[in-house]
Order: C-alpha cells, then structure tokens, then sequence
C-alpha cells in the first residue's frame, strides 16, 4: 500500500540555506522562507494596488483599500484616536499573521503560524510592548491596573496576585491561541489525508471531509488573523487608558 | 425639481460610498464573530483557563525554586492561577452577550 507519512511531519522545520556563525544555527529555513514570501506578498499587494490610486479602485486596489480601513476601524473603535499611532504596528501584525496563515493552506507549503515560537514571540511582543507603553503614559499610576475598581480594600492581598497571573497570562493565551488553532486544523487535515491512502476504495470518504474540512480552516485561518489583531489592540488599549 | 447643472457623478459616488459604508459597518462585526462557531469559543475559554494556570503554577514553582518555600509556592500558586482562570474565562464569556460595549472583552 501507499506509505502513509506521520500528520505531523508537516510542521518540521527544514534548512534551506544552512548558515552556521559560531555554534550559532541561523539557517534559511522553510519557515523563514513562508515569513519572508508573506512580507513581500504583503509588501507587493500594497504598493503594486495603491501605486496608480485610481479614484475607482480596481479589485486589487479595493483588496488594499479595504484591509487597510478594516484594521484602521478596528484600532479607532477598540484604542480610541490615541491608538492610531500604533496602527502601522497592528496593521503589519494583522497581514503578517493573515498572510502567514493562508499561505499555508498551499498544499506543500509551510505554516509558520503553526510554530509555537513565532506565534509566541508576535505575543511577548505585544505583551511588552503594551506594558511598556502603560509605563511610559502612567507611570507608576499603571500597577493601579492590578486593583479592580470598587474591589473592598480588605480583598487587595487575594485580588492582586489574581490579577498579576491573569494578566501575565495574557501573552500565553494569545500566542498558544494561534498556534493551537492552525496546528489543530493541519493534523486534523493530514489525518483524514492518510484514511484516505488506507482505505483503498472508501478512500473518497476521507475526501468530503476534507474538502468541507478546508473551507473550515479557511474561515479559521481569516478568524484567527482578526482575533489575535483585536486583541492586540485591547491589550494596547488596557496600556493607553488602563481600564 | 430645479437642475442645477448635470448632476455630479463624483458626488453621487461618494453618498453612496458612504451609504454602503455605514451598511457594511453595521453588518460585519457581528458577521466575524458568529462564524467561529461553538467550537471557536469553547477552544477560547479553554486556553483562557489553561493559560492563568501555566502561570500561577509557573510561578509557584519558581519560587518554590529559589525561595526554598517547597510545597507551599506550588500551592499557592495552583489555587490562585486557577481562580485567575476562572476570572478570565468569565471576562471572555461575558464578552459573549451580545451587546456592542461588552463585546470588547473579545
């Protein structure tokens, strides 16, 4: 029979361009290749779409146009008009991640939002950045985040480590958030992919699974880009206006 | 009907831009959200409480570590990463309402 490959062999990471400096390992790899396609895609569909600035856009041109508007809604509605200067910020994050995750829908392609460590770094860096932020506009004023308001003073010694640990798991959830959600959908993929080598003449079952299973994972992969954007924001809001 | 002119197309085009506009605003919030599905929100809240957990015990651990406290850092730190997951998973339910203000929790 049709050798069947393990469904998560998909997510191993394979050098391209081995580059060795010291013990250090910084090879081009299949996952740095998918980041840099998705920024150069990013960067080809923004600039190639808005470079003629027709008053009635092409398709291309609306594609941009409304992407743009999408996540510039969101980050006035959820940050208020302060929030617009981190708007070049949420929405390079928004078309990394959305790139990221439709590019690895291409069958033999890679998705590196289904890597633990990159989704994990897009979340500390929020996390450090909206704290930071917090800092630099409230100053010590910010550790007032960590008492609810109108919480009994008597309540403080339970409710501030509380609040210290759901905060600190702020950047956690976000990233496993991701990560889970494409890793999840590409195994399940791959599983109902290898039923089908396996099953012989039933093997079309698997199939209609799949392919209703793939419009799932487009819609998750749309979903996913929004919801770690809109968080993003919040937690950059909660660094602008605490509360 | 006075006709001042030929009616201006750019004008035209731009009322119902903003007409199309102020339709699709009201519509796509609620459009997102409600395609993620059961499944989408119940996955939410589960990385939610998960998440309080990993770093309460994370922490209880670390001070067991380096504080010498052993078993009561672990302890503590259980119980209060649990009820910070709890809370959590609570803001994230409480998103769910319904109503546009308390949908930002998401």
């Amino acid at each position: 029979m049709a050798e069947v490959s393990a469904p998560l062999e998909q997510f191993v990471i394979r050098p391209i361009i081995p580059i060795h400096i010291g013990t250090a390992d910084l090879s081009f790899t299949n996952s740095a290749l998918l980041m840099t396609l998705a920024v150069a895609l990013t960067m080809l569909l923004l600039v190639g779409a808005t470079r003629r600035g027709a008053l009635v856009p092409t398709r291309l041109q609306s594609i941009a146009e409304l992407s743009y508007e999408f996540v510039a809604n969101m980050v006035r509605d959820n940050m208020g008009t302060e929030g617009i200067e981190f708007f070049p910020l949420v929405f390079a994050i928004f078309m990394f991640v959305l790139f990221g995750n439709f590019l690895g829908l291409i069958p033999y392609s890679f998705s590196f939002t289904g890597q633990i460590v990159v989704t994990f770094a897009l979340a500390i860096f929020v996390f450090v950045l909206a704290t930071a932020v917090g800092f630099i506009k409230h100053g010590f004023h910010f550790f007032s985040f960590f008492m609810p308001p109108g919480a009994p003073l008597f309540m403080a010694p339970v409710l501030i480590p509380i609040e210290i640990i759901s905060y600190m798991s702020r950047p956690i959830s976000l990233g496993i958030r991701l990560f889970a959600n494409m890793m999840a959908g590409h195994t399940m993929m791959a599983v109902f992919a290898g039923f089908t080598l396996t099953l012989g003449f039933f093997g079309f079952f698997p199939i209609l699974i799949n392919v209703a299973m793939f419009g799932l994972e487009v819609i998750v992969c749309a979903l996913q880009a929004y919801v770690f954007t809109i968080l993003t924001c919040l937690y950059l809001r909660d660094g602008i206006h605490l509360h | 009907m006075s006709e001042s002119g030929p009616p201006d197309p750019l004008r035209r085009l731009g009322e119902e831009l903003d007409k199309a506009r102020s339709r699709e605003r009201k519509r796509l919030p609620r459009d997102v959200t409600s395609s993620g599905g059961a499944m989408g929100f119940g996955l939410r809240v589960g990385i939610e409480l998960i998440a309080a957990l990993i770093v309460g015990v994370g922490l209880g651990w670390l001070a067991d570590r380096y504080l010498g406290i052993r078993p009561w850092g672990l302890i503590a730190g259980f119980f209060l990463g649990s009820a910070a997951g709890i809370m959590s998973a609570f803001r994230a339910v409480q998103g769910m309402g319904g109503s546009p203000p308390s949908d930002r929790e998401r």
